[in-house]
C-alpha cells in the first residue's frame, strides 16, 4: 500500500494505491492521526488506484471521520471503482460519507 | 565420553603446550644454532689466522737466524777456496790449511781439497786431502780419491764445478762421527790462467747439523705444534718421528698414503715456496694445519705442523660449555611454556567442561573465577555473564511458554464457547417439514467475529441472521457474543426485521470506543405462507436459488452497517418464496476468499459454482459443494477470514400423498 499526500486549498489530499487490508490498514491509520493532531480537518481520499479494502480498512475511516467530526470537519471520497465501490454500496457507506466520481468534483 | 576424549586430544599433540613449545623451542633453536654456529666458525678462522701468522713469524725468525748461522759457516770454506785461488800451496801447506780450518772451527768435522786431475801435481791423477776428527779428538789426515773413488763423478765434486757455485749436499749420518746428521759443503775454487778463470777444484766442509736440529726442535714447544724439516729432494732431515728420519721423504709418505695433495705441498717446499696448508690425517695421526718456509742457502724446507685438536682445543671446550648452557636453557624454557600454557589451558578446559554441562541443561554450574586480568579471564568472565543471561532467558521463555499454553488453552475454551453459541443441530425443526436449513462456519483463528442463527419466533416464523463483526480474533467474537444476544433478545419481540436491526443498532452504538461494527441480514420467513421479510445493514446480498434453476441476488436497498451512527434508518424488504426456492446467504469470507496468485474468489465464481452445485439440492450438500470449491480455490493459501454460509429451502407445506400445496 502507498499513500500519497497533497494539499489543495484546506484539504488533504490523501491518494491510496494498492489495498487497505488488516495489515496495512494500522499504517494508515497512523498516517492520518498524524494529519489530525496537526490540526487538518478536512480530507479527501482519492481511490481511483485502490483495489480492496477490508473491514479493517473501513475501521480506519471511521476511526478517522469520528475525530475530525466533532471538530466541524468532513471526509469526502473520490475515484471509487470495482470491489472499493462495491463496498463502499453494500456497506452503506454511501450513506454517511459523500462520494465523488472525479477529484475537481470533490474539492468544490 | 566424548568430553574425555576431548580432554586427551588437547592435552596430547594437538594441546596449546604441545604446538607452543613445538614453535617457540623450534625457532629458539634455530636462532641458537644459528648464532652459535657462525660464533664458532668465526672463532676458527679466527684462530686458523692467528695460528697462520705466529707460525710465520715463527718459522721466519727461526730461519733467519738458521740462515745468519748457516751464513757464517759457510765463509770458513770460502776463504780456503778464495787462498787457494790466488797460489798454489805445497802439500804440507795444503794440510795445515786444512788443520787449522778444523781447529778453528768445532761444528766442521772434516775438511778437504780436491784438486782437479793434475790440477795439483801433473804426475797424480787425484789430488784430494782429507783431514777429518778422529774418534779420539785427534785429526786424522787422508787421501780420497782411487780407482774405487773416482771423486771427479760424486755430486759434492760435480754439482759445484757444473754450476760455479757452492752448493750443500744431501744429508747424510756419518757413522764415523757418531751417526749425526751431516751435510757437506763444496765450494768451487778457481785458479788465473791466462787471464781467464779455470776451475781448479772443490773445497769441502762437512758440518753437523746437530744444532739445526735442536733449533727445530725447539719450535716444537710452543703451540704444541712440532716441526720438520725436509732436504732439496725431500728426505726427511729432522723429524718427529725418528724412523722417517733419512729413511723417508715427503714423497714416499704421500705416494704410501695416496695422497697427491701431500706430493703437491712437498714441490712447493723443495721448490722454496711458503705457506699455510691443511695435511690430512695420516701425516701426524690427525687433520693438521701446516705453516712451511724455505731455508734458502741449504736448499731445504722447514714445516711447522699444528694437530687440528690442541688448536681448537679452547673453542671446542667453549663449544661445549655453550651447548650446554643451550640445552640446560631449553630444558627451563620447556618448562616454563608448559608452566605458562597450562595457566591457559586448565581455565580453558575447565571452560570447556562446564559448557558441556551447560549444554546438557545444567545451568547451576559454577564457573571458577580465575585471578589473572588477562584474555583468559576475560572469557572465563564473559562466559559467566553468558550463563547468568542464559538462565534468565530460559526462565522467562519458560514462562512465557506456559503463559502462552494458558492462553491457547483458553482460546480453545473460548472456541468451544463460541462455537455452542451457534446452533448446531441439524436439522434444527425436524417437525417443520416447510423447511430445510444448513449452516457452516469456520473460524480462521480459533474464535472468529462472523455469526448466523436462526430459531422459531413463533409456531410459523422462523427468524434467520447471517453477520460479520470487523476483524477477527478474540475483539471480534466478543462483539459478536454481544451481537448475537441483543439480536435474539429483539427479535423475539417484534415481527419486523428492520426493527430489530435498529435496535440492535442503538444498542451496539452506545459505549462503542473502538468503532468495531458489524454487517448483518436478517429475515423472518412464514412458514404457512412462505412471505418472507428481510433487512440488511451492509451485508453480502444472498442468492436466491429459485425451484425452476434460477440464480439470481437478492436486491435489497444498501443500509449503513451497525454500530457505527445511532439513527441509521433500516427498510424492511417483502417478497414471497416459492416452494423449491433455496436462499443461500453467505459471509465475505467466500467471496474474498485468495488463492496464491492473490486472486479473490469473487462474487462471479460463488454464482457459477453454485451453479454448478445444481443438481445437489438440499441446503447442506449446496454449503458443501461451495465449501469445497473455496477450498480448492485458496489452495495452500492460509484462510484470511472467518467463513460462514447458511441456506434455508423452502419445501412448502405438503399433503400426505406428497403433492405441494400453495
Amino acid at each position: 500500500m502507498e499513500i500519497q499526500t497533497g494539499k489543495e486549498k484546506n484539504t488533504v489530499v490523501v491518494s491510496i494505491k494498492g489495498k487497505i487490508d488488516a495489515v496495512t490498514a494500522p499504517e494508515l491509520e497512523k498516517e492520518l492521526s498524524n494529519l489530525i493532531a496537526q490540526g487538518e480537518n478536512f480530507f479527501l481520499f482519492n481511490f481511483s488506484e485502490l483495489e480492496y479494502i477490508s473491514s479493517a480498512g473501513l475501521r480506519s475511516l471511521l476511526a478517522a471521520a469520528k475525530q475530525v467530526k466533532p471538530k466541524g470537519g468532513n471526509i469526502v471520497f473520490s475515484g471509487l471503482k470495482g470491489p472499493v465501490g462495491d463496498v463502499f454500496k453494500i456497506s452503506g457507506f454511501g450513506t454517511i460519507f459523500k462520494i465523488f466520481e472525479t477529484q475537481e468534483d470533490a474539492l468544490k | 565420553m566424548s568430553l574425555a576424549l576431548n580432554k586427551i586430544k588437547t592435552a596430547g599433540r594437538g594441546g596449546l603446550a604441545f604446538r607452543m613449545s613445538l614453535f617457540i623451542l623450534t625457532s629458539t633453536a634455530c636462532i641458537f644454532i644459528a648464532a652459535f654456529g657462525y660464533s664458532y666458525f668465526y672463532s676458527r678462522s679466527q684462530i686458523l689466522a692467528d695460528v697462520e701468522k705466529n707460525a710465520e713469524i715463527i718459522t721466519l725468525a727461526t730461519v733467519s737466524k738458521i740462515e745468519v748461522v748457516l751464513g757464517g759457516v759457510e765463509k770458513v770454506p770460502s776463504y780456503l777456496a778464495r787462498s787457494l785461488g790466488s797460489s798454489k800451496p805445497a802439500l804440507p801447506e795444503l794440510q795445515k790449511r786444512i788443520s787449522d780450518l778444523l781447529q778453528t772451527n768445532p761444528e766442521i768435522f772434516g775438511s778437504a781439497v780436491a784438486y782437479e786431475p793434475y790440477a795439483f801435481d801433473s804426475k797424480t791423477l787425484y789430488s784430494a786431502p782429507y783431514i777429518c776428527r778422529g774418534k779420539q779428538g785427534g785429526l786424522v789426515s787422508s787421501f780420497l780419491g782411487n780407482k774405487e773413488y773416482q771423486y771427479f763423478f760424486q755430486d759434492w765434486y760435480q754439482i759445484p764445478k757444473e754450476l760455479d757455485k757452492p752448493i750443500w749436499s744431501e744429508p747424510y749420518f756419518d757413522e764415523g762421527a757418531g751417526n749425526i746428521i751431516m751435510s757437506t759443503y763444496s765450494i768451487p775454487f778457481y785458479s788465473n790462467k791466462g787471464g781467464k778463470q779455470i776451475f781448479t777444484g772443490v773445497v769441502t766442509a762437512d758440518i753437523s747439523l746437530e744444532w739445526l736440529m735442536e733449533t727445530i726442535k725447539k719450535i716444537s714447544s710452543r703451540q704444541s705444534s712440532h716441526a720438520f724439516l725436509i732436504s732439496r729432494h725431500g728426505v726427511f732431515v729432522s723429524h718427529p718421528n725418528k724412523d722417517y728420519i733419512m729413511r723417508e721423504s715427503i714423497f714416499s709418505i704421500a705416494e704410501a698414503s695416496n695422497d697427491p695433495a701431500l706430493r703437491e705441498i712437498g714441490r712447493d717446499m723443495i721448490h722454496g715456496g711458503k705457506g699455510f696448508v691443511i695435511l690430512k690425517d695420516h701425516f701426524a695421526g690427525q687433520k693438521a694445519w701446516m705453516y712451511y718456509a724455505p731455508l734458502p742457502s741449504l736448499g731445504w724446507s722447514i714445516g711447522v705442523v699444528f694437530p687440528e685438536d690442541k688448536l681448537f682445543a679452547s673453542i671446542g671446550k667453549l663449544g661445549a660449555i655453550i651447548l650446554a648452557i643451550g640445552a640446560a636453557g631449553f630444558l627451563a624454557l620447556l618448562i616454563v611454556i608448559i608452566a605458562i600454557s597450562g595457566t591457559i589451558t586448565k581455565p580453558l578446559r575447565v571452560l570447556a567442561d562446564k559448557a558441556g554441562e551447560i549444554a546438557r541443561g545444567n545451568l547451576e554450574v559454577e564457573i571458577p573465577t580465575v585471578s589473572s586480568r588477562d584474555e583468559v579471564a576475560a572469557l572465563s568472565n564473559s562466559f559467566q555473564n553468558m550463563k547468568i543471561a542464559l538462565k534468565e532467558y530460559i526462565g522467562n521463555l519458560a514462562e512465557t511458554t506456559a503463559a502462552k499454553e494458558r492462553i491457547e488453552s483458553e482460546l480453545k475454551i473460548a472456541h468451544t464457547i463460541q462455537m455452542s453459541f451457534l446452533p448446531k443441530r441439524f436439522p434444527p425443526f425436524p417437525e417443520k417439514e416447510e423447511l430445510e436449513i444448513f449452516a457452516v462456519l469456520e473460524p480462521a483463528k480459533e474464535v472468529g467475529g462472523d455469526l448466523y442463527d436462526f430459531f422459531l419466533i413463533d409456531e410459523e416464523h422462523v427468524f434467520f441472521s447471517i453477520g460479520d463483526v470487523s476483524g477477527k480474533g478474540v475483539p471480534a467474537a466478543l462483539f459478536m457474543a454481544v451481537t448475537k444476544t441483543l439480536m435474539k433478545g429483539i427479535a423475539s419481540q417484534t415481527i419486523s426485521p428492520s426493527i430489530t436491526l435498529s435496535h440492535v443498532n442503538l444498542e451496539l452504538c452506545k459505549d462503542n470506543d473502538s468503532f468495531m461494527f458489524v454487517t448483518v441480514f436478517c429475515g423472518i420467513l412464514n412458514l404457512k405462507t412462505g412471505e418472507l421479510l428481510f433487512a440488511n445493514a451492509g451485508h453480502n446480498l444472498p442468492v436466491l436459488i429459485s425451484a425452476g434453476g434460477d440464480i439470481r441476488w437478492l436486491s435489497s436497498p444498501p443500509a449503513l452497517l451497525l454500530g457505527i451512527m445511532e439513527d441509521a434508518q433500516f427498510e424492511t424488504s417483502r417478497m414471497i418464496l416459492t416452494p423449491g426456492d433455496t436462499l443461500f446467504l453467505y459471509t465475505d469470507g467466500v467471496t474474498e476468499a485468495m488463492n496464491p496468485q492473490q486472486e479473490f474468489f469473487s462474487d462471479q465464481t460463488l454464482i457459477s459454482t453454485i451453479a454448478g452445485c445444481q443438481n445437489k439440492r438440499s441446503p447442506e450438500e449446496i454449503i458443501d459443494c461451495v465449501l469445497k470449491a473455496v477450498k480448492a480455490f485458496a489452495g495452500v493459501e492460509p484462510q484470511s477470514d472467518d467463513i460462514t454460509m447458511l441456506a434455508l429451502h423452502y419445501r412448502g407445506k405438503r399433503t400426505r400423498q406428497g403433492n405441494k400445496v400453495k
